[in-house]
């Protein structure tokens, strides 16, 4: 019997070892086991919630105001039935010595009591909205040099297509645009100054690589004396031959030439050399290009031979097309997002130019600002397989410089570095815990 | 002596029985501990793959808005970044809930996102990925099984109260209660029936609140009688929450179009949208030859002041005919293929009226979808949720995983 008894007692030890093995190896519940990602749901709700900034508006509302019960219904509303919440806004200002107190000033909930072990957090700061960041643009340069943006100014000459504006206030707002960019941004004031810049000696620099914005729209300014003169050619009895000289020095200076709306180069402008002359639409100071103040068209076919390093010949033949609205690229659109720029997706087109261009002047399409339609581009920056660029905005009046801008800026694609947040006393911490309903 | 014989085999078989019984006892629960362990897994795969899908563009970036296929897989937004899903992307998921849709006219099947009445979202099996290809670009194919199911945190439904003139009750809920004080804005897209044959449209716009049980009352004095078509498009937010949501009335027979995708991308910033005949198209596909249905297709875009805006592409306005016999099978209209809008097409047949709706872009009719295999017959399932936004409008992200690696997923802890 001893043996039996022996038994026994082995089985109590191993029954004992069992019981006791079992109350410490408590396996989790199920729903400890896969439960939903708690923290993630209300990190996600609350940027839902400020996808069209109304959190952020809310939070810093007085605690009376309606707001708050629309927030509190918007979160009740969003969340799954089983999941309880506890939302706490609380403000944090900075004290003296730069230490962050956080004081609660309002909290909704919809649990009796609280939200159990198991429930998870997520916050997010706000600041107020009238917080300023601070934006450094990357300073556009070429071959480790800063690059130079020349933007006509010209006091002597008059603009057509820029309908509402005058070429000095779109120089003046390109200025304040894309003035951070560039490490030096020269107004080319007068018409004689702009004959400097053909000479690559205005101020006594080199303006290899630099940028040329002409503000006047479909008109470029002329300098009198040797441009006029070389310009013009009696065989034809155009101006054709400066918009020639123009692309021959753009290629030459590898300069990028921003042409901002409208059929680049139609009109030839210079209040002293055409004070009796106007466009046919009253406005003196100007005339078409080509042939005794006709074929507009020659301008821009001349420039693309210039540009190309093709000999010069007289063309006034319509190149470009009637899109209708056109929309933005992705690129553009992408872009317009990061460089905080934000015209209408859609523009009306007049102004486009053929794909065509391309193969006959050697260019290929460095960055496209608005979808192609058919064999068109209504803006886009051609870059030359050789030296120099150029962007054509074929946009109708009246001008959106942003357009311009913004194809500048695809181009170059500058780097924005955004500083990082360190305002105080204008923020407030909203905390949203989540919990499931049954605790756990 | 044989008291000591049967005392050893009583005790031997004694022995033997409590070994076996608590080997096998241990061994349950080691084996239940590994079973929650694996299945702990697959809940942190779960959340890990939603993230994965939800916070990348795949690539290339843009792949929704174009033919390309991807050759890595996401869901999100490249212009809005953050937990902000792509319209166009989730456009080129095949549906697993409605069914596939044969046209003969192009030979295709068409993955059915929607047949609601009146809003159409049919794409090309071709143009879509499908649910295979996306589990091989994520890495799971043969691991794991996954279903997205893609729901409007907001449900707006619409019912027509009196028909002359026309009022209009609205009704606004989420997931967990009616959306009292909502603010609501409106879009009546109306035919106009002066015009018989291409009939063009005009849009009737306005707001209003919900009341404490989420609902709301539209109404249109000016719009009397019963024999114009309508769609009625409804926005409403509150709080941070957005939501759409769509209504229609039709006057016409069993006569209407049913606007297809053709592509996604010409290569030129435009999309094709093949515009058929419902003759021509399950369930009813009718061979007895009908009159032509004349229609007016038109591409609006949701501008920031919650008013619909023309976009003209091409020659603007697009007005034709189709027949469901052999000359004009169906018709073609260009759209802009990058920005969200709604195709929307009037069409006429005699003195009836009526109005398809094409979303391009799955927020701007708070389209759900749902991808993937059936989970609700799989073993063991882990789900994850996340709040996302789709073209602007609140959405929600669920993923239901489970694992394909043949292990026990199920069992019991007790035998005995």
């Amino acid at each position: 019997m001893m043996r039996t008894v022996e038994v026994i007692m082995v089985i109590v030890i191993l029954a004992t070892a069992f019981i006791v093995g079992s109350l410490f190896a408590v396996l989790p519940s199920p729903r400890q086991i896969s439960s939903l990602n708690l923290r993630e749901l209300a990190l996600t709700t609350l940027q839902t919630l400020d996808e069209r900034d109304e959190l952020s508006s809310t939070v810093f509302q007085n605690s009376f105001d309606p707001s708050w019960g629309y927030l509190e219904t918007a979160l009740a509303a969003s969340l799954p039935s089983n999941v309880v919440y506890n939302l706490t806004v609380y403000d944090a200002p900075a004290t003296s010595n730069g230490t962050m107190v956080y004081t609660p000033v309002k909290t909704m909930s919809n649990a009796q009591t609280g939200l159990g072990a198991s429930s998870e957090t997520a916050s997010v700061l706000i600041p107020s909205s009238d917080v300023i960041f601070t934006v450094t643009p990357q300073k556009i340069s070429a071959s480790a040099r800063p690059l130079t943006l020349y933007i006509l100014n010209c006091s002597d000459a008059n603009g057509w297509w820029i309908t509402g504006y005058t070429a000095q206030t779109l120089a003046a707002d390109l200025y304040g645009m894309l003035s951070p960019y560039f490490q030096t941004t020269i107004l080319v004031n007068t018409t004689q100054q702009l004959g400097l810049l053909l000479n690559n000696t205005l101020g006594g620099r080199d303006s290899t690589n630099s940028v040329v914005i002409n503000t006047f729209g479909e008109a470029v300014p002329i300098p009198a004396g040797y441009y006029t003169t070389k310009g013009y050619r009696s065989s034809d009895r155009s101006y054709a031959n400066y918009t020639y000289t123009l692309g021959r020095r753009v290629n030459t200076y590898n300069w990028t030439w921003v042409s901002i709306v409208g059929y680049p180069f139609y009109y030839v402008t210079n209040t002293n050399t055409f004070s009796t002359t106007q466009n046919t639409y009253g406005i003196y100071g100007m005339r078409q290009i080509g042939t005794d103040g006709g074929g507009g068209p020659s301008g821009l076919n001349a420039f693309l031979r210039g540009l190309d390093n093709q000999a010069y010949s007289y063309d006034d033949t319509w190149i470009t097309s009637n899109l209708g609205v056109v929309q933005l690229s992705p690129l553009a659109t992408s872009d317009a997002n990061y460089y905080g720029i934000r015209p209408s997706p859609y523009q009306t087109s007049t102004r486009a130019l053929p794909t065509s261009i391309q193969s006959t002047y050697h260019l290929s399409v460095a960055s496209l600002v608005f979808n192609q339609v058919g064999s068109y581009i209504a803006g886009a920056t051609y870059k030359h397989s050789g030296r120099g660029s150029f962007t054509a905005i074929g946009l109708t009046r009246i001008p959106d410089i942003r357009i311009s801008v913004l194809s500048l800026l695809m181009y170059y694609s500058p780097t924005l570095y955004r500083s990082l947040f360190t305002s105080s006393g204008t923020t407030r911490l909203v905390v949203l815990q989540l919990g499931l309903q049954g605790g756990g | 002596m044989p008291g000591a014989t049967i005392d050893h085999l009583i005790s031997a078989t004694l022995f033997l029985v409590a070994i076996v019984l608590f080997i096998s006892l241990f061994s349950q629960n080691i084996q239940a501990a590994l079973l929650y362990q694996r299945n702990h897994q697959i809940s942190v795969k779960a959340s890990d793959l939603l993230d994965a899908i939800s916070l990348n563009t795949g690539y290339p970036t843009y792949w929704g808005a174009s033919s390309a296929t991807p050759t890595s897989f996401g869901l999100q937004d490249p212009n809005a970044r953050g937990y902000h899903l792509s319209p166009f992307s989730l456009m080129r998921l095949t549906s697993s809930t409605g069914a596939p849709v044969y046209y003969p006219k192009t030979g295709l099947w068409y993955s059915n996102v929607t047949m609601a009445p009146g809003g159409f979202l049919l794409v090309p099996y071709a143009a879509c990925v499908n649910y295979t290809t996306s589990t091989q670009l994520l890495g799971v194919n043969g691991s794991y099984g996954f279903q997205l199911t893609v729901n409007p945190i907001l449900r707006i439904s619409l019912t027509e109260l009196r028909a002359s003139p026309l009022q209009i009750g609205v009704n606004v809920i989420g997931p967990g209660l009616p959306l009292a004080n909502a603010y609501v804005s409106y879009n009546l897209i109306f035919t106009d029936s002066s015009q018989k044959q291409y009939p063009i449209f005009r849009i009737y716009s306005g707001d209003a609140r919900t009341y404490a049980n989420g609902s709301a009352i539209l109404d249109f004095p000016s719009i009397t009688g019963t024999q114009n078509a309508y769609s009625l498009i409804v926005n409403a937010h509150l709080g941070g929450l957005y939501g759409t949501g769509f209504f229609e009335r039709q006057y016409i027979d069993d006569r209407f179009i049913v606007p297809m995708v053709k592509s996604f991308d010409n290569g030129n910033g435009t999309a094709t949208i093949l515009l058929a005949h419902s003759y021509n198209v399950p369930p009813l596909d009718k061979t007895t030859p009908a009159a032509a249905i004349f229609y007016n297709a038109t591409f609006l875009v949701l501008a920031t002041d919650a008013a619909l805006h023309p976009v003209l592409i091409g020659n603007g306005t697009v007005a034709d005919k189709v027949v469901n016999g052999n000359g004009d099978p169906y018709g073609q209209i260009l759209i802009p293929n990058t920005n969200p809008g709604i195709l929307v097409v009037t069409f006429s047949y005699g003195n009836n009226y009526g109005i398809s709706l094409l979303p391009w872009g799955i927020g701007n009719l708070a389209v759900s979808l749902t991808y993937g295999p059936n989970s609700s017959v799989k073993d063991w399932v882990a789900t994850d949720v996340r709040q996302v936004v789709v073209g602007g409008v609140s959405y929600q992200i669920k993923i239901a995983l489970w694992s394909l690696a043949g292990y026990q997923v199920q069992g019991s802890r007790w035998v005995f």
